[in-house]
C-alpha cells in the first residue's frame, strides 16, 4: 500500500499536481521558500510541452500567466509575501476580466521582508481582499504534501470551470516537508474550460444559470475585447449604472452559485464538542493531535478545518459549532482567522484567539494547554 | 486512541555529514515496511556547515503533527549536534552517539556512544559514518527489517558506493549487536 | 516576413480601414487633432498589406489614451493593466506562436510604469511589436508630466516647466537589445505605415516609436497651436535617419530622428525556447 506513495516535498508536490492538471505555462520569479516550484517547473515543462519562463518581477509573472490563458492555456505562478503583494494588482485584472489561473502563495513570516525561511500563516485577509474592490477569488490551504497535491490539481480544475483565479496557500513547513503522495493516473480527464462555439450571437460575458460566461480562443472567430475594465456582457466598457449593477453581482454571485463544489472542510469530533478548534495548514496538524491528547484526558475537544479558506466554509464552520461552549482558533498570526470566525459564528459563542507570530510552529503541546485552561474556566 | 504508534527520529550534526541523506534512506525503507513518515529539515539562509538536522515522524498512517515534539530516537554524529537538540529530548531518549565527535553527550538519556567515525574510516571513507549510525539504530530499535533498510540504502545512494554503504548498514549492525552482548 | 499569418491565396485589395474597426463602437474616444488616430489607421494599414488575417491578430494594450485605441481593432483586443502589456503579451505570444502580437502603449505606459518590462521585452527577443505612441503627455489624466515630456514644458504637475531630463526611447530599446528599433512622425502616414510593415514583419522584438500630438490637453497648455500647427511643426523639427551612432552621442535625444535604427538578426526567444532538447513538440 505504502509502495504506491511517491515521496515528495511539499512543493515540488505542487509543481507536479499541476503538470497532471494540465497546466502548460509557468511564469514567475524566484522567492523563498517557494522557489522550489519554479525550479521544479522550469524541468517538468519541457517535457510535455509547455513554457516555462521566469520574469522582471512578480507584477510581470502575474501578466505573463493570464495573458497565456487568455491564449488558451493553463498557466500558473508561485510565490510567497513579497511577491503575492505585487501580484495582487493583476490578481484583480483576472477577477474581473474572468481569466483561469493558479497562483501559489507559499506563506513565510511577514509583513514587508519579514522572516523569509520562517513559517506563517498571515496572509488569509490579503488573499481575500488584496486586490481592490469587490472581486471574487477562491482559496484553498492544504495541511500536508497530499493536499497540497491533490488541492493544486483542484486548484486547476475551479479555476478553469468558474473563470476564476484560484490561490492556494500553504506555509513554508508544508512546502519543505517530505511525505509519501499518491500520485493521479496519468490519463486521468481534464476539466475543460468552457470555450465558445461557433454561435452567430455569442456575447463573450453572457452567462445561462452556472452564470459563468463561455470563453473565445483567440483564433477561433469572434475576435473579442478583453479589459480590466468594467463591461457589458459584450465585453466592452459601460458606466450604465443598470449594467454596472447587473454585471458585477453577476461576477460576485458566480460562486455562489457553485459554493457548494467549492467549499471543503474537514471536521473531526465535532458531534458532541465542548470545545471546537478551528484552523487549517500546518496548525491544523498541530490541533489535530492536540485533539487526540485532549479528548484521552477527557476534554471533548473537535476540531473543523477549512480546506477552501475562501469562500469560507460558512454553514459547516456553524453546523459544527452547534454545541460548543467555546471555540479556539490557533493560527500562527495575530488572528486572522479568529476575527473572521466573529462574523460567522454571531451566536454569542466565545472565541478565543491564539495567535503566534514568533516564526515558530504552534505546537500541539500548546494547543493542549489552551483547550486545559479553557476547560478549567 | 491518543497513541497512534508515533515515532520521532532526528538525525543531527553539522552540516555536510550526510543527515538528510540518512533520514532520506529511512524514510524510504519504512515505506518498504508499510509504514508512513514525516521528514523535515533545518531550513535557513544558509546551507553550508553550522548545526543542521533532518527529523523523521513515524506513523502507521499519515501523521498528524509532522514536527518533533518529544524525540524517541537520537543519531547526533557531533557535539553541536548533540547540544542544539538538548531542548527535544528526555531521559526515554535512546541517543546514538559517535564516540569520537561527541565527548559530551546528553547526560539525561539512554546513550549508545560508538566508534561511528572509526569504523567508517576502517572501511575505507568517513561518509559512511552516517549510514553505520543509520544501521545500529535499526539495529537497536528494530524499527524496520534489515532488509528494508539494505535495499533502501541501494535505492537512495549512488550506485557505485552502493556496495560501501551496503557494508556500513552491516557495521551498524554489528556494533549494536556487539554492544547487546558487552 | 516570419510568422506573419497571411490570407492564403489571398490579394490584398485597396485598403479600407472600415473593415478593421469595430464600427459599433464609433464614434471614438480621441479629442479632435489626437495624433493616435493616424498611427491606429498606420498599423491597419500594415496589417492589410501584410495580409494578415484578423482572427490571428492580437493587440494587447495598455492603460492611457493608447490603451484604448485598441478596442476599435476588429481583432482580438486584450486591454491589461496600466504599464503591463508587453508582460501579458510575453505569456500570450509564449502560449499561442501562431497568433501575431502587437502591443499599444503610450509613453508613461511604457517608460515610467512599465520600464521594467520594456527593457526585458526588448532583451529577451520574443517575436512581438510594440507601439509606443509618445504624445509627451499623461492625456487620460488630464495632463502630468511623463517621461517624455520636454523640458520647460507646462503640465498640470509642472506648473512652472518641466525641469527633469527626458527619455530616448529608441535608444533605450536599443540598448536593451531590442532587434528592430524605429520611430516615425504622425505627420508622414505612409511612411508610419512601412515602418510598422517592417516592424511586424521582423522576428523578433520590435520597438516602434510614434511621434503622436496631444492637441487638446498638451498643445492647448503649451501654446503649441492648433493641429495643423502641431503636426506641421513635426516636419520642421525632423531630422531623418540621424540617429547615427550611439556611442558618439550625448544622452540627448534627437527626439524627431525618423526611420530605422536597429534592424538585427538575433535568435527568437520563443523559438530557441521550443529548440531545447527537452522539448517535447506537440
Amino acid at each position: 500500500m505504502s509502495e504506491q506513495l511517491t515521496p515528495l516535498h511539499g512543493n515540488h508536490a505542487c509543481a507536479l499536481g499541476a503538470i497532471a492538471a494540465g497546466c502548460r505555462f509557468f511564469g514567475g520569479y524566484p522567492i523563498t521558500p517557494s522557489s522550489e516550484i519554479a525550479e521544479r517547473m522550469s524541468r517538468e515543462l519541457p517535457k510535455v510541452g509547455g513554457v516555462f519562463i521566469q520574469m522582471e518581477d512578480e507584477i510581470a509573472s502575474m501578466a505573463a500567466i493570464i495573458g497565456a490563458s487568455m491564449g488558451g492555456t493553463r498557466s500558473m505562478t508561485a510565490t510567497s509575501g513579497p511577491g503575492f503583494s505585487l501580484m495582487q494588482e493583476n490578481l484583480g485584472y483576472a477577477a474581473i476580466a474572468e481569466v483561469p489561473c493558479v497562483i501559489i502563495n507559499v506563506m513565510r513570516g511577514g509583513p514587508s521582508t519579514g522572516m523569509p525561511t520562517r513559517p506563517a500563516q498571515g496572509d488569509i485577509l490579503q488573499a481575500r481582499w488584496g486586490t481592490h474592490g469587490d472581486h471574487p477569488i477562491i482559496v484553498l490551504t492544504p495541511a500536508s504534501v497530499q493536499e497540497v497535491y491533490d488541492e493544486t490539481i483542484r486548484a486547476f480544475e475551479l479555476a478553469e470551470k468558474l473563470r476564476v483565479p484560484v490561490v492556494v496557500m500553504y506555509d513554508q513547513i508544508i512546502a519543505h516537508l517530505l511525505e509519501g503522495v499518491k500520485m493521479r493516473d496519468a490519463d486521468a480527464p481534464l476539466v475543460e474550460r468552457k470555450w465558445a462555439g461557433s454561435e452567430a450571437d455569442y456575447k463573450p460575458f453572457a452567462t445561462g444559470d452556472d452564470l459563468v460566461p463561455a470563453m473565445a480562443r483567440p483564433g477561433d472567430g469572434h475576435r473579442v475585447h478583453t479589459t480590466g475594465l468594467t463591461h457589458n456582457e459584450a465585453g466592452f466598457p459601460t458606466q450604465h449604472p443598470e449594467t454596472v449593477d447587473r454585471v458585477t453581482r453577476r461576477l460576485l454571485d458566480k460562486l455562489d452559485r457553485h459554493r457548494a463544489e467549492i467549499e471543503k472542510f474537514e471536521a473531526v469530533d465535532t458531534d458532541d464538542a465542548d470545545i471546537l478548534v478551528v484552523t487549517f495548514g500546518i496548525s491544523a496538524r498541530a490541533a489535530r493531535r492536540a485533539v487526540r491528547i485532549a479528548r484521552a484526558e477527557g476534554i471533548k475537544a473537535g476540531l473543523f478545518r477549512p480546506l477552501t479558506m475562501w469562500p469560507f466554509p460558512e454553514e459547516a464552520l456553524r453546523a459544527a459549532a452547534k454545541g460548543a461552549k467555546a471555540v479556539l482558533v490557533p493560527e500562527m498570526n495575530a488572528g486572522q482567522l479568529s476575527w473572521q470566525l466573529e462574523r460567522v459564528l454571531r451566536d454569542g459563542t466565545p472565541i478565543v484567539s491564539q495567535g503566534k507570530i514568533d516564526g515558530q510552529p504552534i505546537t500541539p503541546d500548546e494547543i493542549v494547554a489552551r483547550l486545559r485552561e479553557i476547560r478549567g474556566s | 486512541m491518543a497513541s497512534t504508534q508515533r515515532t520521532e527520529i532526528r538525525f543531527a550534526g553539522s552540516g555536510g555529514q550526510g543527515l538528510i541523506t540518512g533520514a532520506r534512506i529511512l524514510f524510504k525503507a519504512l515505506a518498504l515496511a508499510g509504514r508512513q513518515a514525516a521528514q523535515s529539515q533545518s531550513y535557513e539562509p544558509t546551507s553550508r556547515g553550522g548545526f543542521c538536522h533532518s527529523d523523521l515522524v513515524v506513523s502507521d498512517g499519515e501523521p498528524d503533527y509532522p514536527l518533533v515534539t518529544g524525540i524517541d530516537y537520537l543519531v547526533v554524529l557531533d557535539q553541536v549536534g548533540a547540544d542544539r537538540s538538548a531542548d527535544v529530548i528526555g531521559k526515554e531518549t535512546l541517543v546514538v552517539a559517535d564516540a569520537r565527535l561527541v565527548p559530551n553527550p546528553p547526560a539525561e538519556a539512554n546513550i549508545r556512544s560508538l566508534p561511528l567515525t572509526d569504523r567508517a574510516l576502517a572501511l575505507g571513507s568517513h561518509r559512511v559514518a552516517n549510514i553505520i549510525a543509520l544501521g545500529a539504530l535499526v539495529g537497536f530499535t528494530g524499527i524496520c527489517p534489515k532488509e528494508a533498510l539494505e535495499q533502501a540504502v541501494r535505492a537512495e545512494t549512488p550506485k557505485k558506493f552502493a556496495d560501501l554503504n551496503v557494508a556500513a548498514v552491516e557495521e551498524g549492525f554489528r556494533l549494536a549487536e556487539e554492544l547487546a552482548v558487552a | 516576413m516570419n510568422e506573419v499569418a497571411t490570407v492564403a491565396g489571398a490579394e490584398t485589395g485597396p485598403f479600407e480601414i472600415r473593415d478593421y474597426l469595430r464600427l459599433e463602437l464609433m464614434p471614438h474616444f480621441m479629442c479632435p487633432g489626437c495624433g493616435h488616430g493616424i498611427a491606429l489607421r498606420a498599423l491597419l494599414w500594415a496589417v492589410h498589406e501584410l495580409g494578415i488575417e484578423k482572427d490571428k491578430l492580437a493587440v494587447v494594450s495598455g492603460i492611457g489614451c493608447s490603451g484604448r485605441v485598441g478596442a476599435y481593432i476588429d481583432a482580438n483586443t486584450f486591454h491589461t493593466t496600466h504599464g503591463r502589456p508587453l508582460a501579458f503579451a510575453t505569456g500570450l505570444k509564449l502560449a499561442r506562436p501562431d497568433l501575431t502580437v502587437v502591443v499599444i502603449s503610450g509613453d508613461g505606459d511604457s517608460l515610467a510604469i512599465g520600464g521594467n518590462h520594456l527593457i526585458h521585452a526588448c532583451r529577451r527577443n520574443l517575436d512581438m511589436t510594440l507601439l509606443m505612441l509618445n504624445n509627451e503627455v499623461y492625456g487620460m489624466t488630464g495632463g502630468q508630466v511623463s517621461p517624455t515630456t520636454s523640458e520647460h514644458r507646462l503640465t498640470t504637475t509642472t506648473p512652472t516647466g518641466n525641469v527633469e531630463p527626458v527619455f530616448d526611447a529608441c535608444r533605450l530599446a536599443a540598448a536593451s537589445g531590442a532587434s528592430f528599433v524605429g520611430r516615425e512622425v504622425t505627420l508622414q502616414a505612409p511612411a508610419l505605415k512601412n515602418l510598422v510593415k517592417k516592424a511586424i514583419a521582423h522576428n523578433g522584438f520590435s520597438f516602434v516609436e510614434v511621434m503622436s500630438d496631444c492637441t487638446e490637453i498638451y498643445g492647448r497648455k503649451n501654446d503649441l497651436g492648433e493641429s495643423p500647427e502641431m503636426i506641421l511643426s513635426q516636419k520642421a523639427d525632423m531630422r531623418p535617419e540621424a540617429f547615427g551612432n550611439v556611442a558618439d552621442q550625448p544622452f540627448r535625444p534627437h527626439r524627431l530622428a525618423t526611420g530605422v535604427f536597429a534592424e538585427l538578426d538575433r535568435p527568437e526567444y520563443g523559438a530557441v525556447y521550443r529548440a531545447q532538447p527537452a522539448f517535447r513538440k506537440g
